[in-house]
């Protein structure tokens, strides 16, 4: 505060001593002239100043203009112009314009502290002017130098203008110097303010452009980052991108949507391409649902088959808004994605294919259990003896089914069939295997096979080889010439009898297997035991044509 | 106590699983019919369905792997009815053959009996 008014008291002496005593008419007019010459070169240095900031020029020329400027005004030696910027890291630094000495005059030195001679120009609070800054009672205070540094431009008469702002921040600093003391005048004062006013402008509309850049330049980056991250995750996401003005058709799609459609990245592909590459059977109801989203702004979502150029057909979800560029008026641009759902659609097609099997195997087993139902009846004389032969009969065709299962459903070995009845046999003992070459049997005969034996075997253990101790049951098997050869023999059991009627077993055997296989199966009731000797097709029970 | 139209009728029966055919046959066999085949596989069935003497047929839609339709085309150049019988019910008959009665598998034997009935009285 103090120092204010001090600054008022001299600005009002300064003024007062403009008004210089009648010293005759010819000294007057010289004067008159020289004050007319000096307000000319002024008018024009602050001409030359406002075309430097209105012509928007990079900041070190307008600085290096305003202390130009202010030299020539109050015809310092020296004019330095120290200014506050702030980079892009946020941080604060000091710049300085040089005139009437090179900047290397300047360079070794630190910059400016807050000295009690710097102190008031930094913190924005006063104009200083020194006729003899060495004489004056605020220089040298300080360490390490206690006044210039060694070297420094040889000032004596100083002046000092602080750099504000309008909201009052301080922007810098505008010196003066001179070699001689007594230089600079109260005029000066009033100069160096003003020009320092320009200055504060000039930096002020350095920052804001800078500021407004700076946003521009990080709205930018945002959007391009945003723009890169969608194609990235489009990208990842094997999605097509495109856009499609209303009005004229124009058709834009991007290298990933073309690429659904079986286009390379250079190929042209309008929107007349797009309805034509689709399946004909869709392409009404790919139209039709364009058309209602452009009508009433609903999403449009459809699925269609687009041929390829080289004929493959896949399948194409496509998604997408219509946007109106009104609010509340018509639809203008639509746009969206488009995706290759071919693999998707397949694997569909695949899982109702295996459900469509599924219920159809389901189905047959039903009426495979009906079957065995239905003939069991018929030949059981009492309840208990229909229960236990179709729970055999039942476990029997499980049994298969859990082989098959443990396969895929692909098939089941031969061996595994056999085996599985022999384990039901109880006793590996009493059946002896000689195993021939593996045969892979298909899930149809698989079950028929595996029915046979289960017969056999049950046969075996009510009235065969097995009914007794001692009785033995072989099973050999060989290929040839493209036949199954399986022998089935029972052997030290009870005298066999010829059975008074044919039963289930023997017609399934026979009749049943024989003819679904293609092949014969011949049951003969020899006294020392039975035998069944099957003469099976390889072609068909391992379902080669 | 089943219908008299069906004693003596010929009928081709196409089924390739043996316990199914088995079933088909002894239903029919109540019913008085005479069983044609059972042919197991689509030659055997198109060898009898051009050749052999028969008033109806009951076709398996699916025989070891292949579809039955050139088989009922054959029979209706015959003029002889016929019926399916799937595992998949009427979804799994297309084209000209819609009409054709189907059975889907497991069927009671009043359902066959009705489904022959039909075919012979129509």
């Amino acid at each position: 505060m103090r120092k204010c008014a001090r600054i008022r008291g001299s600005l009002v002496s300064s003024l007062s001593d403009t008004i210089e005593p009648d010293t005759g008419a010819t000294e007057r007019e010289r004067a008159l002239a020289a004050a007319l010459a000096d307000e000319t070169r002024r008018s024009e240095v602050l001409i030359r100043i406002g075309e430097a900031i209105g012509a928007g020029r990079d900041i070190e020329t307008i600085v290096q203009t305003v202390v130009d400027g202010g030299v020539e005004m109050t015809r310092a030696e020296f004019g330095a112009f120290f200014y506050n910027v702030v980079n892009a890291e946020g941080e604060r630094y000091r710049l300085f314009a040089l005139a009437g000495a090179p900047r290397s005059a300047f360079e070794h030195y630190p910059m400016p502290r807050n000295t009690a001679v710097f102190a008031p120009t930094f913190s924005g609070e006063a104009v200083i002017r020194s006729d003899d800054i060495l004489a004056d009672p605020r220089y040298g205070h300080n360490a390490p130098y206690h006044g210039m540094p060694e070297g420094h431009l040889p000032v004596r008469s100083f002046l000092s203008a602080p750099v504000v702002s309008r909201s009052g921040e301080v922007l810098g600093g505008l010196f003066f110097g001179h070699a001689e003391p007594g230089r600079f005048s109260a005029a000066d004062e009033r100069v160096v303010a003003g020009v320092a006013g320009l200055g504060a402008a000039a930096v002020e509309a350095m920052h804001r452009r800078d500021e407004t850049l700076a946003a521009s330049e990080a709205q930018r980056s945002v959007e391009a980052r945003l723009a890169e991250r969608l194609s990235f995750a489009l990208d990842a996401g094997r999605m097509g991108s495109w856009a499609l003005d209303v009005d004229s058709r124009d058709y834009e799609a991007s290298e990933l949507c073309k690429a659904n459609y079986g286009r390379r990245p250079d190929e042209s592909f309008g929107f007349a391409d797009l309805v034509a590459s689709i399946h004909e059977s869709d392409r009404d109801r790919m139209t039709r649902a364009m058309e209602t989203a452009i009508q009433d702004g609903s999403d449009y979502d459809v699925e269609y088959r687009v041929i390829w150029p080289d004929g493959q057909v896949r399948w194409v979800h496509a998604r997408g808004r219509a946007d109106a560029i009104v609010p509340g008026g018509s639809a203008k641009r639509m746009a969206g994605i488009s995706l290759d759902i071919t693999e998707r659609r397949r694997a569909e097609e695949r899982q109702q294919l295996m459900l469509n099997e599924l219920n159809h195997r389901v189905k047959n087993t039903l009426a495979t259990v009906q079957s065995i139902a239905f003939q069991t009846l018929r030949t059981a004389r009492t309840p208990t003896e229909f229960r236990e032969t179709f729970e055999a009969r039942l476990m029997a065709l499980s049994e298969t089914h859990n082989l098959l299962t443990r396969e895929n459903w692909e098939g089941a070995a031969l061996r595994a069939v056999i085996d599985s009845e022999v384990e039901a046999l109880g006793g590996a003992g009493r059946a002896i295997v000689q195993p021939g070459p593996e045969v892979h049997l298909t899930p149809k005969a698989a079950v028929a096979v595996g029915m046979g034996i289960h017969e056999l075997a049950t046969n075996a253990v009510k009235y065969g080889a097995l009914s007794v101790a001692r009785g033995v049951v072989t099973i050999h098997w060989q290929v040839s010439n493209g036949i199954l050869e399986l022998d089935w023999t029972e052997s030290d059991g009870p005298k066999v009898e010829m059975p008074q009627r044919r039963g289930f077993g023997s017609r399934l055997l026979e009749k049943g297997l024989a003819a679904e296989l293609g092949g014969s199966v011949e049951l003969m009731y020899r006294a020392q035991g039975l035998t069944c000797a099957m003469r099976l097709p390889m072609a068909a029970l391992e379902g080669r044509d | 106590m089943s219908d008299e139209r069906l004693v003596g009728l010929r009928v081709l029966v196409v089924e390739d699983e043996m316990l199914v055919s088995m079933l088909v046959e002894d239903m029919l066999a109540d019913f008085g019919c005479a069983v044609v085949g059972p042919a197991p596989d689509f030659d055997a069935a198109m060898a009898l369905a051009n050749s052999a003497e028969i008033d109806a047929a009951l076709l398996d839609v699916n025989v070891a792997g292949r579809v039955i339709f050139p088989v009922a085309d054959a029979l209706k150049a015959r003029g002889v009815p016929f019926a399916f019988a799937s595992g998949y019910g009427a979804a799994g008959v297309e084209g000209d053959h819609r009409d054709a009665p189907v059975l889907q598998k497991p069927f009671r034997q009043i359902d066959l009996e009705r489904a022959l009935t039909g075919l012979v009285s129509g």
